[in-house]
């Protein structure tokens, strides 16, 4: 029991230590090397430590509990494996790069908290490890210094704090309802269904989960965030980190409990960003916005399973939906890893490389025996003959065409020298990260408990998940071929909006400025301290 | 006159302490002026780093014996004498303040040390002097049992901040000390007023004495509010904050951070004393609902003008202005609705908190921000360029600070903002949890403007007018290390500030 | 109307009239001796609340008196570091007027912008 503890442990604290390291230049020069290393114990914890065990640091009074559920193991351990591909790439990308430094602290914060948030078991921990992250990620995304990545990261960093604020709320509310001590995150959701303030504590949930997973309308950092930040980030802030906030759902939304309002508005944003995404990533040009529509639409689906799960009060949703997420973790990450080898390999040996993308990229539209299928055949489950099935299978539709308008752009980003070839140390991080996302997920569903083998590969469902495929491939040809003056759409589509609030605001602020000046004034100041006096004799006499 | 066998006021066994801590001070600020020139930096280096041993017993003491420490001076008890208390609020606070003040001492060990050969100067012999006088003129105010005392206490803080701001002696300097001074002394005389009421009616002015006959007369209610706008004038709460941006942006660093954060803590300290334990049941809910609204309008004002600042120092002293509204908002979540009463649990714990916090991590970037200027020569935050890869130590300190005024955990701030939250959800109201969040997002937000100014690259190569002295980074960085792993309180000792509290009931704040 | 309450009300025309230069007068100096007619005529409520609380027979009630003592030495030291401060300020600009209530407000507008 004591090993398991440590091992628990030491998926947050190697990293957390490694950070610490930090702090000696000569380690930190040495950091690039090891980053690949940080994430190993979190993947043994996945491995060798037992569901639903757990541990505590602090006083009986208040402490911080950490704790291995399934969802929370299953997106860590892919986590995990993305983190140690992306860390290897790193590695290489960083070499010949200025500021190793900020990068590698960075990366070291991000990646503790992305480990700590999957194991974190209370509120506070949760709510600590989340604004580590946040900070972490946060300086990935400025690392180039461009003023778009400025721009993406104060975007970032402003909605992830309004969020947290959200959700600091939340968690707050959630303490006053439950009895006794406990911030067990567990504890919370129980209280939650017959708390009295279930209503207003959902929707700071909803709101605060929302903005940190890109729902619509708080989608517009996506775009933003990953177009800025450097390859290897870019796939693990995809990848790994915004799962966190699914993990947040999972936890805290009560989906053994059928709220059947709540559940159908969760549903239906969820299903909305879904095909939103699509729509306008498929007028993008650049493939890392493609990309970033994707996650987009991916997230609303993920969403809309969480959504569905509370409609009906299935419990099952909670798997479902980090088994979907689990897959999304290890395509998204290959994916914008294969951006930058792509782009760093010339024509000659293009079709080598281009093809394990293909075949992942389709593989997210839900290609019969990719992962992706996989994880559409378990969704489906939960979605049922409704709408939503339908909407799902719109998506499915779309999703393969935004792919192969991707693998388009893609193809168009390689090297303009026909002889170059991408640096080993890029090329086998990808390749590693693409064959595990083909590989796991089938590992996965065998573990997930009502999952048996046959069924997903009976010919109905092959068909089921193949049609959809070859649809969207029709259309994208189409596309092609007719329609050449695709509309040009801002990256961040509705972020143009903000820049009137912005102003709004920088007018508000003169106005409170001007205010302070006047009120600064010594006769101004000393008056209002005589009606300051009469006010509070006035109130508390008249108390 | 109360039989003095009822009271349970006597000199407790390690009361001399009590004692110690204000004489020690006082002995130091004589002997400087006796002996003059560099002995008055050399006696505080001895003296201060002894305060945080003397504050760190005491602290032990309230808390391994679980009641306060008294005093009762030449053994004339009150109402006629003066008695010196501790309780578990005094203790913590003077530890931090001896904490804050050692710091100080060494960062200021650079700018005001006299090395050996080179001449003494008047403003070094100055600034240490002050040092002391403010050093001990807290202690007063923690430990003073009396409102006269803690009156004089008051003028003392003030006759020795209002010189540290004018410490270079340039003209804008001196203009901000007089502004500081005359309003300070408008306050004081408030104060005064109010006290003369209270002995009026009551025949007293200790506190343990009035809170047990405290009653709810005309007298009492007008002489509590003059007291108390008297002491928001110098704690500088909105709109009472004319003096504090060009008095604290205006300082020598050193003297910034003590000003902004300790001196303005003790006018506050006195206002939670005179409500909390003189009259607790005699705030009331309008005029809770009053001290609440000023701070909220602290923290929107301060932080919307601080975003707006050009200039380093002036930001983080309209910050300070928005942190000081903070711990106004207890005030209306302390107060129980059904009794009446305010409460010495839970929004207090949190006020204080933010209180401890605040005063750390401010002293750091008061401190960053002073070794920024030094290096720069400027502190314009348009043009702080590459800063941060000449002085990576001093950025991390200030974003440490920020981190912890931002609230993110494992600060104290967070802590602060988690039990006021709390609290707001306690008593139900939501208005004054709209205004923590948005205190934090405002924070975030210029805090995000500094450091992302100082992390860009210069555009030209960055030449430092001068070295900066490892040492003055690190006192810095360790403030703001404290700040930062405040938080973590919570996890130990934290009902310290509850002890010898006569409501003190130990429900804790999780 | 007895002593106490002409005193009382004397202190009570000290304190308004102090209160009114200390907000109007922009002189540093006037400020000053605005400040002092102020705790004058607190001095005096301390001296009504010394004679009413005599009621035990004494002839005054010793402690506000102390007190007094005390806060005139507070107030004296108040003025006088006051003062100093008014001729270190003439000394360097070459006049005492307390003009910083606009130059304030233009050094948050960015003087240095």
């Amino acid at each position: 029991m004591i090993g398991q503890t440590t091992l628990l442990a030491s998926a947050f604290v190697v990293p957390f230590g490694m950070l610490l390291l930090c702090l000696w230049p000569q380690i930190l020069n040495r950091m690039p090397s090891l980053l690949a290393f940080a994430p190993i114990p979190a993947l043994a914890a996945v491995l060798l430590v037992a569901t639903d065990s757990s541990f505590a640091i602090g006083s009986a009074r208040f402490h911080l509990t950490f704790a291995m559920d399934r969802p929370g193991a299953m997106l860590l351990g892919v986590s995990a494996l993305l983190w140690i591909a992306a860390g290897a790439y790193a590695s290489q990308y960083l070499q010949n790069r200025p500021n190793h430094g900020r990068f590698v602290v960075c990366w070291l914060m991000t990646l503790t908290g992305c480990v700590g948030v999957f194991l974190a078991a209370d509120m506070v921990g949760f709510y600590f490890l989340l604004a580590l992250l946040t900070l972490g990620a946060c300086g990935l995304v400025i690392y180039h210094e461009t003023p778009s990545a400025w721009r993406a990261g104060a975007v970032y960093i402003g909605l992830a704090l309004l969020a947290e604020a959200f959700l600091l709320m939340a968690f707050v509310l959630l303490a006053s309802e439950i009895p006794g001590n406990s911030l067990l995150i567990r504890d919370a959701a129980a209280a939650l269904p017959t708390s009295p303030q279930r209503d207003l504590i959902l929707a700071l949930l909803i709101a605060g989960f929302g903005m940190k997973a890109g729902l619509v309308p708080f989608h517009f950092w996506m775009p933003l965030a990953y177009s800025a930040a450097p390859t290897p980030a870019a796939a693990v802030l995809s990848g790994a980190v915004v799962k966190a906030s699914i993990l947040g759902m999972i936890r805290f939304l009560p989906l053994g409990t059928a709220l059947p309002d709540w559940g159908t508005a969760i549903a239906a944003a969820g299903l909305f960003a879904a095909l939103y995404g699509v729509v306008i990533g498929i007028t993008q040009r650049s493939p890392r916005l493609v990309l970033a529509y994707s996650s987009v639409s991916q997230m609303g689906f993920i969403i809309a399973i969480i959504g569905m799960g509370m409609l009906t009060g299935d419990g099952r949703a909670a798997l479902a939906a980090a088994f979907y997420a689990a897959h999304h973790v290890l395509v998204k990450g290959a994916l914008f890893l294969s951006v930058g080898v792509i782009a760093a390999t010339g024509s000659r040996r293009l079709w080598p490389m281009l093809l394990p993308a293909a075949i992942i990229a389709v593989g997210l539209g839900g290609l019969p025996l990719t992962g992706g299928a996989l994880a559409k055949f378990v969704a489906d489950e939960l979605l049922g003959d409704s709408t939503a099935s339908t909407i799902a299978t719109l998506s499915a539709i779309g999703t393969t065409l935004l792919m192969l308008q991707f693998l388009r752009h893609l193809a168009s980003t390689a090297s303009q020298d026909p002889q170059a070839t991408a640096n080993a140390g890029l090329v086998w991080p990808w390749l590693a990260t693409a064959a595990v996302s083909l590989v796991v997920p089938w590992t996965l569903y065998l573990t997930v408990p009502r999952g048996t083998l046959p069924d997903p590969l009976s010919a109905a469902v092959l068909w089921k998940a193949l049609w959809p495929v070859l649809l969207g491939g029709a259309l994208a040809m189409a596309l092609w071929r007719w329609w050449r003056s695709m509309p040009q759409i801002p990256k961040g589509d509705i972020i143009v909006a903000l820049d009137g609030g912005v102003r709004a605001a920088v007018t508000w602020g003169k106005a409170l400025q001007r205010t302070d000046s006047v009120l600064r004034q010594w006769p101004a100041a000393t008056v209002s301290l005589l009606i300051l006096t009469v006010a509070l004799g006035a109130a508390v006499l008249a108390r | 006159m109360p039989d003095a066998n009822l009271l349970p006021d006597a000199t407790t066994t390690d009361g001399v302490f009590l004692v110690l801590a204000i004489v020690l001070p006082a002995a130091g600020v004589l002997l400087s002026f006796v002996l003059g020139g560099r002995y008055a930096e050399r006696i505080a280096l001895v003296l201060l780093p002894s305060g945080f041993i003397l504050a760190t017993i005491i602290l032990v003491d309230v808390w391994q014996s679980g009641h306060r420490l008294v005093y009762i001076v030449g053994d004339w008890k009150p109402p006629l004498g003066i008695a010196l208390r501790a309780d578990g609020l005094s203790a913590a606070m003077m530890v931090v303040m001896a904490i804050v003040f050692c710091a100080v001492a060494i960062f200021a060990y650079a700018d005001f040390g006299t090395r050996a050969g080179s001449a003494e100067a008047r403003a070094p012999f100055a600034f240490w002097i002050l040092l002391m006088a403010i050093w001990g003129a807290m202690n007063l105010i923690f430990l003073g049992g009396d409102l006269f005392t803690l009156y004089v206490a008051l003028e003392l803080l003030t006759f020795a901040a209002v010189p540290l701001v004018c410490l270079d002696g340039r003209a804008e300097t001196l203009q901000a000390a007089l502004r500081y001074l005359i309003f300070a002394l408008l306050g004081s005389i408030l104060y005064l007023v109010g006290t003369a009421l209270l002995y009026g009616s009551y025949a007293t002015l200790d506190i343990v004495l009035l809170s047990r006959q405290i009653r709810a007369e005309p007298a009492t209610l007008v002489a509590a509010a003059l007291m108390t706008i008297g002491l928001f004038a110098k704690t500088a709460l909105f709109p009472l904050h004319l003096w504090l941006p060009p008095a604290h942006a205006g300082a020598p660093a050193a003297a910034s951070a003590v000003l902004s954060a300790v001196v303005v803590k003790g006018s506050f300290f006195l206002v939670v004393r005179l409500w909390f334990d003189v009259m607790p049941g005699m705030l009331g809910g309008a005029g809770a609902q009053l001290f609440g609204a000023l701070g909220a309008a602290a923290i929107i004002f301060g932080s919307v003008v601080a975003l707006q600042q050009q200039r380093l120092k002036l930001l983080i002293a309209y910050s300070t202005v928005a942190q000081i509204g903070y711990l106004f908002l207890i005030f209306p979540l302390a107060l129980d609705a059904a009794s009446g009463q305010l409460q010495g649990s839970g929004a207090l714990t949190g006020g204080i908190i933010q209180a401890i916090s605040h005063a750390t991590a401010k002293a750091a970037m008061f401190m960053a921000a002073g070794l920024i200027y030094a290096a720069l020569g400027h502190d314009r935050i348009a043009e702080l360029g590459g800063i941060a890869r000449a002085l990576p130590m001093t950025i991390f300190a200030f974003a440490l600070g920020g981190v912890s005024l931002i609230g993110l955990p494992p600060s104290g701030g967070f802590l602060a903002k988690w039990i006021l939250l709390e609290a707001t959800v306690a008593t139900g109201q939501w208005w004054w949890a709209l205004v923590i969040l948005a205190g934090g997002l405002f924070t975030s937000c210029y805090m995000f403007i500094v450091l992302s100014r100082a992390v860009a690259p210069s555009g030209a190569p960055l030449k430092l007018k001068t070295a900066v002295p490892k040492y003055q980074e690190a006192a810095a960085l360790a403030l703001a290390l404290t700040s930062l792993l405040l938080g973590l309180v919570a996890l130990g000792p934290i009902d310290i500030i509850e002890v010898g509290r006569p409501d003190s009931i130990m429900v804790g704040s999780r | 109307m007895n002593a106490a309450t002409l005193f009382g009300l004397c202190g009570a025309a000290l304190v308004g009239l102090g209160l009114y230069g200390l907000v109007t007068n922009p002189e540093p100096l006037r400020k000053i001796l605005a400040f002092n007619l102020l705790g004058s005529g607190v001095f005096l409520v301390f001296g009504v609340v010394a004679k009413r609380a005599a009621a035990s027979g004494l002839g005054g009630d010793p402690v506000p008196q102390a007190m007094v003592i005390t806060a005139i030495v507070v107030a004296f030291a108040a003025t006088a570091m006051a003062i100093a401060l008014v001729l270190r300020l003439l000394q360097e600009t070459g006049r005492s007027t307390l003009s910083s209530d606009t130059s304030a407000a233009t050094d948050t507008a960015g003087a240095d912008s």
